[in-house]
């Protein structure tokens, strides 16, 4: 469902927001530490620390839905993709692995972009990584314009 | 709940705010949404004029979470929103829209706000930092208030109006730290402003002008309200991808007054009586260096400079009735000496000596008038009471801003250097002094 532009860019080191929801439909915020794509299924591998986004971890459990939001800092290029949790768990050593270089990468381009490790504390932790398996269901684009929200996949892939 | 009061740095749109929705599917939505603006302590408002899926669902349930992000600390809250209204005038609506019209004014229209929406904020909460990367510095900031207290006080003890500009332009970099700052005065012509006072830059920039409804200072003025700026870079980026996004084509930044790369401006109108007398403005090359609490204090001493500005330029002419009726200038008979070429353009005012470019507008006026006086009858010393009723001189706008227009004069002839220049004699007067004798030529376009 994603196409190989896509996944370069999820994958580059972008910001990433992600949302769940609560049974009331209240929704959660999040931010990701990482996503990794299976070339196989297609699905996400997506990396989340639940001891600092506890309410949106706890909130995505199998079967759920789930939207997450990968920007571009340097020029706001962004995307949504949503799509449905296929399983949830605490991440392997690989996926642990991959959460700390991508945030040891963000860190460093934030800074770079002169946003301070103090300001990046509460954003980015690699600790307590837990990995959401998701199956993509569909594809915004989200860089701020008019055109933030259409969507970006034929309605029959959804 | 935290209160939101306690919170005002991360309404400051410095890290970008977070907004998340379900639809009816309970499918959530998350963007990043540029500002969250503070209207009091149980609501916010959002300008949501590209959130169409955001939109769609808050009108659906009338639910949405923003997270806001402290702009120093980087400290994280989760409020809970429910929605109240959508305005499409008024003081918020105003007080958001200025913010985009500032990235707007060269993006064809595309960031127009169409509407705020208010939001009754429900829960307030924390997110701490689970794991931080460093122990946090705590903030120190200094208490304004005393600051305030000691620059209108210095203030207060200006009788003229140019000592007044000079105190208060020192006294903010001194005081405030604020280095870099200037006082326009509207040029009652073409609807724009004109620096008439400058502190903090390698040139004074005397009779540099800004156009009605141009950047921050052209807005402020235009709109009558204040317009702060915490971080221009993350706003002009944010606008390089709304111009791609959109396909508008403009390789020109926007235009910025003075210093090279600044990061934080303000521009503050100055309203005496109901009547715009000029605007204050002052830049940074640092991030968030005017917070809300800095605007605050600077509300206060630009409330006070309108109002001593206002009343010093009319002292002037209360001290002239008490017995300085009668100019006693010794009306010397007009020096031979060199040529000095005058050439003034009645179309704008514009007013060259010796080919030179020296001003335009009233002081350009002004300046014509006192040289066709002083070529005829020698005469050098002008009051302003006298220059008031003059009726050669009858200007639109003219009688509100005739003192801070002879200071620009004055100013200006003074930063040029040249072989014309005018000297405070005293309260209320003014004195001509040339170097040769003016030949003045009147070029009708």
């Amino acid at each position: 469902m994603l196409g190989p532009e896509l996944v370069d860019f999820i994958e580059s080191p972008v910001m990433i927001l992600f949302a769940t929801r609560d049974e009331a439909g209240r929704p959660m915020i999040g931010r990701g530490s990482g996503v990794r794509v299976d070339r196989q299924s297609g699905h996400l591998h997506f990396l989340a620390s639940r001891s600092q986004w506890p309410d949106a971890v706890s909130e995505a459990q199998p079967g759920r839905p789930i939207a997450m939001t990968y920007v571009r800092a340097t020029d706001y290029k962004a995307c949504q993709i949503k799509g449905r949790i296929v399983a949830a768990g605490a991440a392997d050593e690989a996926h642990r692995a991959r959460g700390e270089a991508y945030v040891a990468e963000q860190l460093a381009r934030m800074m770079a972009l002169g946003v301070t490790r103090m300001q990046l504390s509460s954003t980015l932790s690699d600790q307590e990584l837990v990995c959401l398996t998701i199956e993509p269901q569909a594809i915004f684009e989200q860089t701020p314009g008019p055109g933030a929200g259409r969507r970006l996949t034929p309605e029959a892939a959804a | 709940m935290i209160p939101l009061e306690s919170l005002r740095d991360s309404f400051e749109g410095i890290i970008p705010s977070v907004i998340a929705t379900t639809d009816a599917d309970g499918m959530p939505n998350i963007s990043y949404l540029s500002h969250v603006h503070y209207v009091d302590e149980a609501h916010v408002a959002l300008s949501n004029q590209f959130f169409s899926k955001t939109a769609t669902n808050v009108a659906r349930n009338g639910l949405a979470t923003v997270m806001v992000v402290d702009g120093y600390s980087g400290q994280q809250h989760v409020l809970d929103l429910a929605f109240e209204r959508s305005e499409t005038e008024g003081e918020i609506f105003e007080r958001v829209a200025i913010h985009l019209a500032i990235l707007e004014s060269r993006m064809s229209g595309i960031m127009k706000l169409r509407a705020v929406d208010i939001y009754r904020v429900e829960d307030c909460r924390a997110v701490p930092a689970a794991n931080p990367l460093v122990e946090p510095e705590p903030l120190f900031l200094p208490d304004l208030m005393s600051k305030v207290a000691r620059l209108t006080v210095r203030m207060s003890d200006c009788s003229d109006p140019e000592t007044l500009l000079d105190t208060t332009l020192e006294g903010l970099g001194e005081l405030f730290g604020y280095r870099h700052s200037m006082v326009l005065v509207p040029d009652g012509e073409r609807g724009g402003l004109t620096t008439i006072a400058s502190r903090g830059y390698d040139q004074f920039g005397f009779g540099a002008e800004v156009p009605a409804g141009r950047g921050v200072i052209g807005l402020a003025a235009e709109r009558r309200r204040n317009v702060r700026i915490t971080d221009l870079s993350r706003g002009r980026r944010y606008i390089e991808a709304v111009r791609a996004m959109a396909g508008v084509e403009d390789a020109t930044p926007i235009p910025l007054p003075a210093l090279d790369k600044p990061l934080s401006q303000i521009a503050l109108p100055l309203v005496a009586r109901g009547r715009l007398v000029g605007v204050m403005f002052s830049e940074s090359t640092e991030r968030f260096t005017f917070r809300h609490r800095d605007e605050e204090a600077l509300i206060v001493i630009a409330a006070h400079l309108a109002t001593a500005l206002s009343f010093l330029s009319e002292e002037r002419e209360r001290g002239e009735a008490n017995g300085l009726e009668k100019a006693n200038a010794p009306a010397a008979s007009v020096p031979a000496g060199r040529r000095i070429a005058v050439r003034f353009y009645p179309r704008d005012g514009s007013l060259f000596v010796d080919d030179d470019y020296l001003i335009r507008g009233v002081p350009g006026r002004l300046l014509l008038h006192f040289l066709e006086d002083y070529a005829r009858t020698g005469k050098r010393d002008f009051l302003n009471r006298e220059i008031r009723r003059d009726r050669r001189l009858q200007l639109p706008d003219f009688k509100d801003n005739l003192e801070t227009r002879l200071i620009l004069l004055r100013r200006r002839l003074e930063e040029k250097a040249g072989p014309i220049t005018l000297e405070r004699a005293d309260r209320g007067r003014l004195r001509l002094t040339l170097a040769g004798r003016p030949e003045i030529e009147v070029v009708e376009e």
